[in-house]
């Protein structure tokens, strides 16, 4: 499996634990990244340029895919934001004449944008592409013991109709299968689907922490350990600001917030050094020493 | 408080439009409605609405021969004259409003096509223009601040010497009653769907104001003239807009014919609805349907004009069926859909009752006689709101108000109290079934003598039975077990009229179609059936119809 | 009409009545004999026609446009009288509850006044300018058309219902409200576009959206609530009302990713509040702390797209375009 790796601009940015253990897993799930064939791509727009100008960040996001397609590769994405952002690009660029409309620009550098590979997150690769029985079988370690709360990001589970959930049932559950897959058990709870509050956090701050409080202090009470998400834009917020929403809150909330990538190098023997599991704001070293890992 | 110069019972689109011309004029007005005034049924009128537009060259009486010949005259001509001749001005004012109404290349209000028409003139917003002309008026309500009993169910009007002074309604929040005085009431609280099963109508269509002005004692006229809708969904009666067949859909029997060649060959589909209704009756009945139904077929229409025109058709038929109309034609059925008959009123909204006034489906003055056309009960709810209003207000300047009258307050308050003390009677819901059951076999499309008077024993039965009726829900507090019940017997007193105008009017006209009389009798009854309650008996008569200059034909299509 | 039931479904609902227990909800469960056929709405009938009449809803039209019947089936709003029970239920069970972000009045029938004052403090009426023709106002059809997306509008509450901001902001004016705006907004014919713009600016307008698309997928009407704020925004920035940090922050987006082709988070935040902006600087000032000691703050000169000039060509070509 060789695909087009897409970072996004945090995973080189304020998460670069998610770019290296992204790095350090695909090695041995057997996902060759290439990570110079999107060298030329740029930022997804990520919804907020789209609100300045809709068909700007759609020809954006159609020469991203197109450079990709140019080396006949398809795109691999490790953020729920870029991910969502160019699966609706791509939902519109299913109209021929707005394609061709595209096209018309992209043509100017020598691209073309047909869709033909649709772009994944690496969390849908792990649980469509390389599936249960073989992802089990390279399991190294099993992460019994440890109650984990999904947490997906907006942008990997909305519209549904865009993420073609009708078609790929699996891609509803996938971070609840992937957390059993590794042996740990899923702490449900109702903000799973829910905003973190980040497209707000220097808009309406107060707002954006109420966010982080509700869903990290919920997830806590319910029994996590720790909270796991695909995309690191949410990792930011849960993060960086749950201390001033537990503040705000007026309690503690303390919940370590993990990347998927991370979770999986866990299962897979990796050191938590390797995949930079300290480099958090909210500290892991609790957490690891309940799975008997140490930090 | 509690006291109005204008009260409009029902917030649908005459109530509304009577308000705001109430409103308009300085007059103190309320609007009371037992669901928030979006909800009203008006909202499900998809096709559009007629309106000759003089300036264009279209002619109103043009307009007007249609709409009486559609009523198999008996509409009164000089009532379809007004409504026709006020239709241009009522559209654009509608428009200035802001209705989004579709547009022709050079920006101009649109048309299409619609039954019984000799030429475009329906106005249209999509397959959704009930709900975008509803959507409008409340929001210029909202714009004068007017006042909204909204969930507020009335249980009685308050009549004082003969006259109308109000209502006593239900605040269905708290389940307190209230009299409201008004000097003038108008009653526009739509049809009564739901006395039939089958019906596209709503759960909300049980006929109250009917109800409540026949027992106040105003007539109920031409109430045996049902109108079946030729396409509705088979199995829950849900409307599949007449603007389908006006874009050019089809209607085929099972052996993939436009049958509507041999009943209506100059007009096809787009003949008046009781034509076609009875057409594909006969197809069905004849073994040419398929589970007992016909098919709509719309793929020849094509995606793109499917989606631009009739895009809540495309969603009913995917939601509730999974048919993409571009793919699959779509079985359809007769289904009960409107009532022509209703409150008798003069041409300015006036009941038998003075101070009681009455416009929209609820109302007969009569415009549609023994069968409407389709768009243009858009047009009656509009121009007739608007006129009861005027109406209302010139009477309320007439009278004074009365003084609250504490002991029908306590009455009606225990008698609503009896009802909810009741218990181990039967439901209501096994009342309102056989009720449904016996009124669409009894009085369908076709009927006779007999299966009207089985219909008649039925309801008289459940009248009956009603008396020993129980609810489960013995709060206050948003109870709709209560208000069903209540509705109950507003429809059976509906029904059981109904039953009496059908028996009595002894030809066939319109919608009313007795396989036992088939031919149309316009020497004995070019006339209109009343039934009405005096002293607590029900009592029938007839009056003429009102002719001007259209003489009663043979209606071809 | 007595009907040979398929299966038995089991119909879980929470409850609420003012007059028992001071109002505290509690979970009743019935057990409905179903056919293949039949919505959540037709099941709900069913119980309160022939089990329990005491159960509270809102029910009209049953065909999708009167929007009486919105409430949570298993935790999301939906319309009731269109969702297929087959499709809903897991395990033959099914979880109703009345919509959330409103007070519930009793059972499934909540109180949509706080919904209708949002509504009403938008103008939501169209107020044309200039002379008023004798005939129609002229307006091309393509934006009438346009404009019965919106207009397909139910006020069903079920966007209201599901807003994550709603959840922690309850003087936002919400997703219903919000498109309605952009009806008037968008229709030629009305006047008053650009004081409905600086309205909208304000707190509790269109910059408190999260995009969180939740109003997008519960809405079932396909309104696509989200879109029409995205628009306003856009309009309003079109309009150079954007003298606020949602504004700010979408043009600093929008200028990194001109200039570098990746954005910085460091940059942008600091584009956003303003370099000057010394108050709100430090109050993000621990968070930069934060993320420093654990070793997440981002470069201050960070990596940029290999290709920067084609980027740039097509911000130029379609920058001013929409």
């Amino acid at each position: 499996m060789k695909f087009a790796f897409f970072p996004g601009c945090v995973s080189r940015g304020a998460c670069p634990e998610l770019y290296t253990s992204t790095i350090k897993i695909s090695e041995i799930l057997g996902i060759e990244l290439d990570e110079k064939a999107l060298e030329s791509a740029s930022c997804t727009g990520a919804g907020v340029l789209q609100e300045k100008n809709q068909l700007l960040g759609d020809t954006l996001n159609a020469r991203n895919i197109a450079l990709a397609e140019k080396q006949n590769l398809p795109i691999l994405t490790i953020c729920s934001t870029c991910q969502g952002v160019m699966s609706q690009a791509e939902y519109r660029l299913e109209d021929e004449e707005y394609r061709a409309q595209i096209n018309e620009t992209l043509a100017e550098e020598g691209l073309k944008y047909t869709g033909k590979t649709p772009t994944r997150h690496i969390l849908w690769i792990i649980v469509e592409e390389i599936g249960e029985k073989k992802f089990k079988a390279l399991v190294k370690r099993q992460l019994e013991g440890l109650r984990l709360a999904p947490f997906y990001g907006c942008y990997l589970v909305r519209p549904s109709k865009a993420l073609k959930f009708y078609e790929k049932t699996e891609r509803e559950t996938c971070l609840e299968d992937l957390t059993e897959w590794v042996g740990a058990t899923v702490v449900d709870f109702p903000g799973k689907t829910a905003c973190c509050g980040f497209p707000i956090v220097t808009i309406n701050e107060k707002a954006s922490l109420k966010m982080v409080g509700n869903h990290t202090s919920t997830a806590k009470d319910l029994g996590a350990a720790a909270m796991v998400t695909p995309c690191p834009l949410c990792h930011l917020n849960l993060d960086q600001y749950q201390d001033r929403a537990a503040w705000m809150m007026k309690r503690e909330i303390d919940l370590p917030i993990i990347h998927v990538p991370q979770l999986v190098g866990l299962a897979l023997g990796l050191d938590p050094e390797e995949l930079k599991i300290n480099k958090h704001v909210i500290s892991t070293k609790k957490l690891l020493s309940e799975i008997s890992l140490q930090p | 408080m509690y006291e109005h110069d204008i009260l409009i019972v029902g917030a649908g689109l005459a109530g509304l439009r009577a308000a705001l011309e109430s409103i308009e004029a300085g007059k103190n007005t309320a609007i009371l409605s037992k669901v928030h005034p979006v909800r009203s049924h008006s909202c499900a009128a998809q096709g559009g609405i007629n309106a000759a537009l003089t300036d264009r060259g279209d002619d109103w009486e043009d307009h007007a021969l249609s709409t009486i010949k559609g009523s198999d005259y008996l509409a009164d001509q000089e009532a379809v004259e007004i409504m026709c001749r006020e239709a241009g001005e009522n559209l654009i004012e509608l428009e200035h409003m802001g209705v989004i109404f579709s547009r022709d290349e050079e920006g101009r209000l649109g048309t299409r096509r619609f039954g019984g028409q000799t030429v475009a003139r329906t106005f249209f917003v999509g397959a959704i223009t009930g709900s975008a002309m509803l959507h409008v008026l409340y929001e210029q309500t909202v714009k004068q601040n007017a006042q909204v009993y909204e969930e507020w169910f009335v249980t009685k009007l308050i009549i004082e010497d003969g006259e109308c002074r109000g209502v006593i309604a239900m605040d269905i929040h708290s389940g307190k009653l209230e009299i409201i005085k008004a000097k003038s009431v108008i009653l526009a609280t739509g049809g009564a769907g739901r006395i039939f099963e089958p019906s596209t109508n709503a759960l909300i269509c049980t006929g109250d104001g009917l109800a409540l002005a026949y027992n106040a004692g105003a007539s109920l006229m031409d109430m045996e003239m049902i109108q079946y809708h030729p396409t509705g969904l088979a199995g829950n009666g849900i409307l599949l807009s007449e603007g389908a067949r006006g874009e050019g859909a089809y209607l085929l029997n099972s052996n993939g014919e436009r049958f509507m060649e041999d009943y209506a060959p100059e007009y096809l589909e787009l003949a008046s609805r009781d034509v076609v209704s009875r057409a594909e009756q006969i197809e069905i009945n004849e073994g040419r349907g398929i589970d007992g139904c016909v098919l709509l077929d719309c793929r020849h229409l094509g995606k793109a004009k499917i989606e631009e025109r009739l895009g809540y058709l495309q969603e009913v038929a995917t939601e509730f069926r999974g048919i993409d109309l571009a793919e699959q034609p779509i079985p359809v059925k007769p289904t009960m859909h409107y009532i022509m008959g209703g409150i008798k009123t003069d041409f300015m909204g006036k009941t038998d009752v003075p101070g009681l006034f009455a416009a929209g489906e609820c109302a007969n003055v009569s415009v549609h006689g023994g069968n409407r056309l389709g768009a243009n009960s858009l047009l009656d709810t509009i121009v007739f709101g608007r006129r009861s209003a005027r109406a209302a207000i010139e009477h309320s300047s007439q009278v004074n108000s009365i003084s609250k009258n504490i002991d029908e307050l306590n009455n009606e308050t225990k008698r609503i109290q009896n009802i909810i003390n009741r218990s181990n009677g039967e439901r209501s819901a096994t009342l309102r079934n056989e009720m449904g059951e016996a009124m669409t076999s009894g009085i369908g499309v076709f009927r006779d003598t007999r299966s009207i008077e089985l219909a008649k024993q039925k309801v008289l039965s459940l009248i009956d039975r009603y008396e020993n009726t129980s609810i489960d829900n013995k709060g206050k507090i948003f109870n709709t077990d209560l208000i069903f019940n209540l509705e109950l017997k507003y429809m059976l007193d509906v029904a059981l009229t109904m039953c009496v105008g059908a028996e009595n009017r002894k030809e066939s006209r319109g919608a009313h179609y007795r396989t036992d009389i088939t031919e149309r009798d316009d020497k004995n009854w070019l006339k209109h059936t009343h039934v009405v309650k005096i002293d607590g008996e029900v009592q029938f008569y007839t009056s003429d119809v009102n002719i001007t200059k259209w003489a009663p034909e043979i209606r071809k299509y | 009409m007595v009907q040979t039931a398929k299966k038995t479904i089991q119909i879980e609902i929470k409850r609420q009545d003012p007059e028992i227990n001071n109002g505290e909800s509690y979970n009743q469960v019935y057990y409905v004999g179903v056919e293949d056929w039949f919505t959540v709405l037709d099941a709900l009938i069913k119980i309160r026609e022939e089990i329990d009449g005491t159960l509270s809803l809102r029910c009209a039209c049953r065909a999708s446009i009167c929007g009486s019947c919105a409430m949570r089936v298993n935790g999301q709003a939906k319309l009731v009288c269109k969702t297929k029970l087959s499709v809903v239920e897991k395990n033959n069970k099914v979880l109703i509850e009345p919509v959330g972000n409103m007070p519930v009045i009793s059972d499934l029938a909540s109180d949509f006044k706080p919904f209708w004052d949002k509504f009403n403090a938008v103008d939501p009426y169209i107020k044309p300018e200039g002379e008023v023709p004798d005939g129609e106002y002229l307006a091309p059809n393509d934006d009438m058309v346009h404009l019965v997306g919106v207009m397909n509008c139910i006020m069903c509450g079920a966007c209201v219902s599901d807003c994550t901001v709603l959840e922690v902001k309850d003087n936002f004016l919400g997703p219903a409200a919000l498109a309605k705006s952009y009806r008037f907004i968008a229709d030629p014919r009305d006047g008053s576009q650009f004081e409905r713009l600086q309205d909208l600016e304000k707190d509790g307008g269109i910059w408190d959206c999260t995009r969180c698309m939740q109003c997008i997928e519960v809405c079932p009407k396909g309104v696509n609530p989200m879109e029409r704020i995205m628009s306003i925004r856009s309009k309003s920035m079109e309009n150079k009302i954007d003298n606020n940090y949602g504004a700010r922050h979408a043009k600093s987006f929008t200028d990194l990713i001109k200039s570098n082709g990746i954005v910085n988070e460091v940059l942008l935040l600091l584009k956003t509040k303003g370099l000057f902006n010394i108050i709100e600087l430090i109050k993000i000032l621990p968070i930069a702390i934060g993320a420093q000691l654990a070793g997440k703050r981002p470069p201050f000169f960070s990596h940029s797209s290999k290709n920067k000039d084609e980027i740039k060509k097509i911000f130029k070509k379609l920058e001013d375009k929409e």
